[in-house]
């Protein structure tokens, strides 16, 4: 998961500061991937909200509509552009709300309830 | 949260500096200054979808805020799937929500009495209870009002007689046990109000459920709809599913054909129309005209529509500074007087608010909603709605959102019965944490 320049620097790290080091990383990689479409993080949560007036906080509530949460990032995107673009034959109101984001808002909710750390 | 401390540490701070340095000090302590060393206190009045919405994602947005609910009841009964208590096909506990999780997951101080009067200048609020908080930023989410002087006949004792059950619990239970006591063949009557009003496709969903009940135990009764107004949510979906499942068991009489009921007989069961025709029911059912909840008037943010205009952008009142007002209570169409609409509210002024106390800057507001409606327990249908702001306005990007296609299979309605219960869930944990 790692660049072989990431993995250098990791060596380097001693390993009691590893963890710290890891997290630091890592948070990093979250933060980029939600801000990668130019949305701060909080916009992005801002955004996100709706969503989970039925698919529950944070997208994490499963039954008849399906959670959100976590599911990688491709899948949530490619999906939620089949409801824009009217390309899914089972839609029943996504595709209504889908076409009030624009394609990059899309992409960043993919990315931003892909990423969304276990609690 | 310490109001005491504050008081004093504002006092001290006063003490402490000379008279020439007085009014910076005193503007300071002002509008949007937050007591030294805290991240400041919001007080929350009204633990609905708006209230408790805005009182869970403020504390989500920055935990260090000192938050307090104010709201009078212990278990919060929704207006949103109330129609199926009234059709016997859900209890009324199963609409019930408590704030459990609000206090123990959140660290929200919720305080069960009711918020009397606000002082906006002063930046406090009295309760029932005598004690007076002091907050840093107030959010209202009041919900409705009924306007008692609107419709003649129509007072407080006669919605004992007449239940309006349009705020949820014991008014659900009277409406309900009116319905059970009813006999074969007579009439259930709705007055529908004019536009603007809580839950616009409300009146119109409880006619159906209703008349899904009398299918199944009064086959002979009749649901007769009497409309102020001639055009309503959804109308062509409700049309021409009332056709298609329930033939001429549920009559609508709009604005024109003389629906609208300018006098009620609560005694008598009866209603009068604007041009004199009388109407006897067997249970009457009045939707009466709203307004904004009362503790929004008394902090003085309500115009004269009797509703409370705001800054779309932060749902901040136009008429007080540091005062937030979400949900059916405040002028925000295109969006509907709904719950999943005041949740969105909530969370755009949870947002507005943490900037504000964080002294960062707001984040672009956006705001969904749906409002779906069941015709029977497996037919539901739907209007959706996406919004954001341009020039300062709410508006809905073109293409985006509307109703359930017309022509839809049956596989949709079925799908859109069961997507119902999946937003009616959601929409509870997301905003007190109680799933069913």
């Amino acid at each position: 998961m790692f660049s072989k320049k990431t993995k250098k620097i990791l060596n380097s790290v001693p390993n009691h500061l590893k963890t710290g080091f890891y997290a630091l990383v890592l948070g990093g990689f979250l933060i980029s991937s939600a801000q990668a479409e130019g949305f701060s993080q909080r916009q992005v949560e801002v955004m996100a909200g709706s969503c989970a007036n039925c698919h529950g906080t944070e997208g994490r509530l499963a039954g008849v509509v399906p959670a959100i949460a976590k599911r990688p990032a491709g899948v949530l995107e490619a999906q939620l552009l089949a409801f824009k673009r009217d390309e899914e034959p089972r839609a029943t109101v996504m595709d209504r709300i889908a076409k009030g984001y624009t394609e990059e808002e899309l992409r960043a909710l993919a990315h931003y309830f892909a990423n969304l750390d276990n609690k | 949260m310490s109001e005491e401390n504050k008081t004093l540490s504002r006092r001290s701070l006063l003490k402490g500096v000379g008279a020439a340095s007085l009014l910076p000090i005193l503007s300071a302590c002002g509008a949007t200054a937050v007591s030294k060393g805290t991240a400041g206190h919001v007080v929350v009045v009204g633990g609905g979808f708006g209230g408790a919405t805005a009182a869970k994602y403020i504390k989500r947005g920055n935990p260090a805020i000192a938050v307090t609910l104010i709201e009078p009841k212990k278990t919060f009964y929704t207006c949103p799937f109330s129609n199926l208590v009234l059709a016997g096909e859900r209890s009324l506990d199963s609409i019930g929500h408590n704030y459990q999780e609000l206090k123990e997951v959140y660290g929200v101080e919720v305080v069960h009495a009711y918020a009397e009067d606000v002082d906006p200048v002063a930046h406090t609020v009295r309760l029932s209870t005598g004690s007076t908080l002091k907050y840093d930023r107030l959010v209202l989410s009041p919900g409705i009002d009924i306007r008692w002087d609107a419709l003649e006949g129509y007072d407080q004792a006669a919605a004992e007689l007449a239940p309006h059950a349009w705020q949820a619990g014991e008014q659900t239970r009277l409406l309900r046990r009116q319905l059970e006591a009813m006999d074969d063949g007579d009439t259930f009557i709705l007055s529908a109000p004019a536009n603007p009003f809580r839950c616009p496709p409300g009146p119109y969903e409880r006619a159906s459920l209703i008349a899904h009940y009398f299918s199944q135990h009064k086959p002979r009764s009749k649901v007769l709809i009497l409309d102020s107004k001639d055009n309503f949510s959804k109308q062509g979906l409700f049309t021409s599913a009332w056709q298609e499942v329930y033939g001429d068991r549920i009559e609508w009489v709009g604005l024109s054909g003389d629906g609208k009921v300018v006098r009620v007989d609560a005694q008598k069961r009866e209603v009068e129309t604007e041009f004199g025709t009388r109407h006897k029911a067997g249970v009457l059912n009045v939707v009466p005209p709203q307004k904004a909840g009362k503790i929004a008037e008394r902090a003085g943010v309500t115009n004269s529509s009797g509703w409370v205009p705001v800054n779309p952008r932060t749902f901040e009142a136009e008429l007080a500074a540091d005062i937030y007002v979400v949900g059916d209570a405040t002028v925000a169409a295109p969006m509907p007087k709904s719950g999943f609409a005041a949740n969105a509210q909530g969370k755009v002024a949870a947002a507005a608010i943490v900037a504000s106390l964080e002294g960062t800057s707001t984040v672009d507001p956006h705001w969904a909603n749906t409002c779906y409606s069941l015709i029977n327990p497996d037919y539901g249908i739907s209007v959706a709605g996406v919004y954001r702001l341009e020039n300062n306005e709410i508006v809905s990007p073109q293409g985006s959102g509307g109703l359930s296609a017309s022509d839809a299979d049956g596989w949709v309605r079925r799908a859109e019965a069961e997507y119902a219960v999946g937003w009616y869930n959601a929409i509870s944990q997301d905003t007190w944490g109680t799933r069913l």
